[in-house]
């Protein structure tokens, strides 16, 4: 019943997915006499259950900010580039699309990879469907998500993915007792399924559950936690590397069960490359002890699969002889290279205390209680399971290093020691891993399956490539070379050499960039020093438009056309908790599938991005295509294959809505009944999640590595091809350290670490305020609000003794400024909560644009101090640095 | 016949404005006024320091001073124990501002509006606008009223329908069953200012 106010003849509720950040969580939206005036949480969503954070309830005013584009606008002035007035005139649809077309049928004819789509993580479920299917109908393959990735995931979704086939990952907060967070707000505001985990983290703090904090400042998590631990920034991965230390070669604690059978520590490595022992069949070997002789890894008796299963004993130590050669197991090996992240050396990368980080250790190792089982409810009966309530967890902090994919697998390492993986009480893969799907029609269907040498290989996965076996290196075709680099997600190649063009010469790419799509994203202001982005690789491009809510300072600075974008309460999204990726809460309540669909029809010229590619397609004369991308994207994407009746139409006989297509994609995942109608009354098709879905580790045949052989052949598959262009010298555009390509994990330090200036001496680094996400919000006046409400969001956060040491106070304004000479504005706010040689500072900050009065000026712009170069790159995952070493002075 | 009160567990307690948020959107507050509110503080010194998060809202007194220095009785507890203000009554003397140990209470004078100057009112402004005129009204104390409109309607405030960490339980305070009084006795709920006297019905369980 809907409380309705006197004179009011309209007050409805309409299900459907929030859309201020990626998490999607379900909501209710109110609508009185046709104005969305009020936004809930939706109870039947399992992503957030009727809970809602800040940015969701402050929905309704991104539907009415006069400053949203209402009208398709084109830029009159032909100079671009930061500072540049665009003079945007306002045109009609028909002229906007005339032009759009006409640019891209004449890249079509020079060459469709021409074409280059940009998107924004906001609008996750979009750029999985629409855009894909757009990309291969057109057929390009140039597509990035700016700051998505190169920022926040190619460690970590990379890694999650081959360790947990999974997105990320988080502590079964239910059943989990010691939780070590490395930075990392999951469960706290911000990370994935931000709403669910907060519960669920409150739950587990209720309960009495423990969690240590490594920040360098009072974060949201730090100040909930049993205990916070102050450390150096971009040193997790050292820190990770000596718990495992600890762990093996200081307490002697680890699970042999777990190593033997679900990972691949018991591999036999020949000592003269370090590959696999093999035999003449090709097959890895271990060591049988009961049958003393070498066996097959997937020899049945060496096998265990569930936890109940009878296995031989195999070693994980000592020294085996097959085929006269000496060898050891990949365990073996881990536990001596560990040796050197002893305490004492980790104190003096990371600065915490060497007792510290031995004694957190121990607790640990102790609290995963190793051995304990508990019995659950499978949908074949009650099994036994191991339970490990530890977890280890970590998100965009600890993952935006230069040593990006090693931190990513040293922290998630010390899971696996203590079988702490994707079982009761421990780490889960966040965003859901394995789905036997909704019962009657078998789909979405996610399971994983093991390669030749036992290791996990996804199911399904959000890309067309996958996290593990990685892809032969080729011959690039992309204008980053991505096809090259098979452990990379995304990359800056284009941005970090000012001859972006020499490069794709030397690499014998035949085109060039000439129309860049851009749905949503900013990438001016969420990748890295915003000049350099703009003048290294946005400049490079013909002409752009852009799918916006409003004109940021991409368009200012660029774009040619801006087209007036339908919000998240404008549309239709037929899948939005789909791909698996952010948006399912880990541990056991429902599956859910949740759809959007709009509250009102879009305001004033507003048009929904999904609806105007389908016309641009139709334009183009490549609407069979498109549906053909489509129907290709669902099958790894959606958990399994369509059924014909429900695919769209190749052969150019029919034409489809998008609506249609919504309800195309509904009725085949879940059945003739399900279609759209359906789903849109709840807003979300709810199933029952089995218990072995859930804790899945002990009833799949598959092993994780924890002695990453095929990292060897990648990186001499790299190098090997790299060379081929004569791209491997010193100095060169590629010139970064691919010897890191190996099989145990390491920690490499930042510039920020190495850095031999006393001027700059304070480390800097960028946190997730709870009211923000990427660079969209900023705009909402009533988060601005909360955000001046809070004494950090908008502050530069000092310590107290640093400020009084340097002559500044609280409120002062000052520069901060990089070695390389860029810096930004901001005004001090003090405070004891942050180690004192470190610079906190919140958020996609520091807007200028004109066209975003409330964003102006508020905050400070942090990444303008990224540099975009192979100093501040991963090699392993083309990642990129984003802690930054600063001197702090007052400004005028 | 209640005695409404709440209860916010300071463990479950992250600071993330939900609340703020949500008594915002629902009670159309303008500009600047937020019948609910969250104060941010550091105890300690470092590395030994910690942050909290205090949610504040009106308290809800059993013995009120805002009710005690009202000329008209405008500002009263209704039958619920829920402290009111009938505006019909209220001239505006703003004495009860005085009154109010915990700064709960909030004037508007006019709406105002989040955007700058010279544009047009928004839909949704002109619909909060509106609606708040309606409830609350201008030149008049403002403030938190537990959502007598949700709660007509058996819904729970819209702080506590929101709050992602579910850290806000709101019941009868007379039921010695309820989850807040068993939360009260059990988890040694306190209360803010207790040497004021006014006997507040909004408790605190501890952070630790």
């Amino acid at each position: 019943m809907t409380p309705v106010r006197p004179g009011i003849k309209e007050d409805v509720w309409i299900p459907t997915c929030c859309g201020q950040c990626y998490c999607m969580c379900g909501i209710r939206v109110r609508r009185q006499d046709g104005i969305v005036t009020e936004i809930e949480g939706n109870p039947d969503a399992p992503t957030g259950r009727g809970n809602i954070c800040v940015k969701g309830l402050a929905g309704p005013q991104l539907l009415y900010d006069p400053y949203r584009v209402n009208y398709p606008l084109k830029r009159t002035n032909p100079r671009k580039g930061i500072g540049e007035d665009p003079k945007f005139v306002r045109i009609s649809w028909e002229e906007a699309l005339d032009t759009v077309v006409r640019k891209l049928k004449e890249a079509q004819e020079y060459d469709p990879r021409s074409v280059y789509f940009q998107a924004t993580t906001t609008q996750a479920s979009e750029i999985r469907f629409g855009v894909i299917g757009f990309m291969k109908g057109f057929g390009t393959p140039n597509y990035w998500v700016s700051g998505g990735g190169l920022h926040c995931g190619n460690g970590a979704h990379f890694m999650n993915g081959i360790m947990h086939m999974a997105w990320s990952i988080i502590p079964d907060f239910a059943n989990c007792n010691y939780a070590l967070n490395f930075g990392c707000s999951k469960g706290h505001g911000a990370g994935h399924s931000a709403v669910m985990n907060a519960t669920q983290a409150a739950d587990a703090r209720a309960r009495g559950g423990k969690t240590v904090v490594f920040d360098p400042f009072q974060s949201a998590q730090a100040s909930k936690a049993w205990e916070w631990v102050p450390t150096r920034v971009g040193t997790d991965g050292a820190i990770a590397l000596g718990l495992v230390n600890s762990l093996l070669n200081e307490h002697g604690i680890w699970d042999a069960e777990y190593l033997k059978y679900k990972t691949n520590a018991p591999y036999l490595i020949r000592p003269s490359d370090g590959r696999y022992m093999r035999n003449e069949k090709g097959k890895a070997l271990v060591w049988d002890l009961d049958d003393n002789c070498p066996k097959e890894h997937d020899d049945p008796s060496v096998m265990r699969v569930e936890y109940e299963d009878q296995a031989h004993d195999v070693a994980l130590q000592g020294k085996y002889v097959v085929d006269g050669v000496e060898c050891t197991t990949g365990f073996e090996l881990l536990k001596e290279h560990v040796k050197k992240y002893s305490p004492e050396y980790v104190e003096k990368i990371s600065w915490i205390p060497a007792a510290t980080i031995s004694r957190i250790a121990k607790e640990f190792g102790e609290a995963a209680e190793i051995g304990s089982t508990v019995t659950i409810q499978t949908s074949k009966g009650p099994k036994q399971v191991p339970k490990r309530p530890v977890a280890t967890h970590f998100f965009r902090g600890s993952q935006g290093h230069v040593n990006s994919g090693w931190t990513c697998l040293s922290i998630d390492m010390v899971n696996h020691i203590v079988g702490a993986a994707d079982t009761v009480g421990a780490a889960l893969g966040l965003g859901a891993a394995v789905n036997s799907g909704y019962e009657p029609t078998g789909k979405p269907y996610q399971m994983p399956y093991p390669c030749p040498d036992g290791l996990m290989v996804a199911g399904a996965w959000v890309y067309d490539h996958l996290p593990y076996p990685l892809h032969e290196p080729r011959q690039p075709q992309r204008l980053d070379l991505h096809d090259m680099f098979p452990t990379s997600i995304y990359n800056a190649i284009t941005i970090m050499n000012d001859n972006w063009f020499d490069l794709l010469d030397q690499f014998k790419i035949p085109y060039r960039p000439k129309v860049m799509i851009n749905f949503g994203s900013n990438s001016v202001m969420t990748m890295g020093n915003a000049e350099i982005v703009t003048e290294n690789f946005l400049k490079k491009f013909e002409f752009i438009f852009s799918f916006q809510l409003y004109v940021t300072e991409f368009e200012e600075a660029v774009a040619d056309i801006v087209l007036p974008d339908a919000c998240y309460l404008e549309r239709y999204t037929p899948a939005v908790s789909f791909p698996s990726t952010f948006s399912h809460p880990q541990g056991e309540d429902d599956w859910g599938w949740t759809i959007r669909q709009p509250v009102v029809e879009p305001l004033f010229e507003r048009r929904d991005f999904n609806v105007v590619m389908l016309d641009i397609s139709k334009r183009l004369g490549i609407l069979p295509k498109y549906y053909k991308g489509l129907n290709d994207a669902v099958p790894m994407r959606y958990g399994g294959p369509m059924e014909d009746k429900y695919k769209l139409c190749e052969d150019g006989s029919q034409e489809h809505t998008w609506v249609d297509i919504c309800d195309r994609l509904l009725k085949d995942r879940f059945g003739e009944e399900h279609g759209l109608d359906f789903v849109r009354k709840k807003g979300v098709f709810t199933w029952p999640k089995k218990k072995e879905d859930v804790y899945w580790k002990w009833f799949q045949s598959v092993r994780v590595p924890i002695y990453f052989e095929y990292f060897i052949d990648g990186g001499e598959k790299i190098t090997k091809l790299m060379d081929s262009y004569g791209a491997l010298g010193k100095g060169g555009p590629l010139d970064l350290d691919w010897s890191r390509f190996k099989a145990l994990a390491d920690w490499y330090p930042c510039p920020t670490h190495t850095l031999d200036n006393p001027e700059y001496d304070m480390h800097t680094f960028y946190w997730r305020a709870v009211m923000h996400c990427n660079s969209l919000t900023q705009q909402n006046p009533w988060l601005d609000e909360m955000s001046q409400e809070d004494p950090y969001v908008y502050a530069l956060q000092v310590h107290y003794d640093t400020a009084r040491e340097k002559g500044l106070k609280e409120g002062d304004k000052v520069w901060i400024e990089n070695p390389e000479g860029h810096r930004v504005k901001g005004w001090i706010g003090l405070t004891d909560g942050i180690e004192p040689h470190h610079i906190a500072v919140a958020a996609v900050a520091g807007h200028w644009g004109e066209y975003q009065p409330i964003a102006k000026g508020k905050g400070t712009f942090f990444n303008d101090l990224v540099e975009m170069d192979r100093d501040h790159t991963d090699p392993l995952t083309l990642n990129q640095d984003i802690c930054v070493r600063v001197k702090i002075y007052k400004a005028d | 016949m209640a005695r409404y009160g709440m209860v916010i567990d300071l463990k479950r307690c992250y600071g993330c404005y939900s609340c703020v948020m949500a008594c915002k959107v629902k009670n159309h507050t303008p500009p600047g006024v937020f019948w609910a509110r969250i104060l941010k503080g550091e105890a300690g010194k470092y590395p030994n320091v910690v942050r909290q998060a205090l949610p504040i809202l009106c308290m809800h007194c059993e013995d009120p001073g805002c009710v005690k220095v009202c000329p008209t009785g405008a500002t009263y507890l209704d039958e619920d124990g829920v402290c009111v203000i009938d505006t019909d009554i209220c001239v505006g003397c703003k004495y009860c501002f005085m009154g109010c140990p915990y700064g709960a209470r909030y004037a508007v004078e006019e709406w105002g509006s989040y955007f700058p100057e010279g544009l047009p009112v928004t839909p949704l402004e002109e619909f909060q606008a509106r609606a708040f005129e309606e409830k609350s009204g201008f030149g008049v104390p403002t403030k938190c009223d537990f959502c007598a409109d949700r709660r007509s309607f058996g819904k729970e405030p819209s702080c506590v329908a929101a709050c992602p960490a579910e850290a806000r339980i709101f019941g009868d305070l007379d039921d010695p069953d309820s989850e807040i009084s068993f939360l009260i006795k059990t988890r040694r709920g306190f209360v803010l200012k207790p040497e004021v006297g006014t006997n507040p019905k909004v408790y605190y369980l501890p952070p630790r």
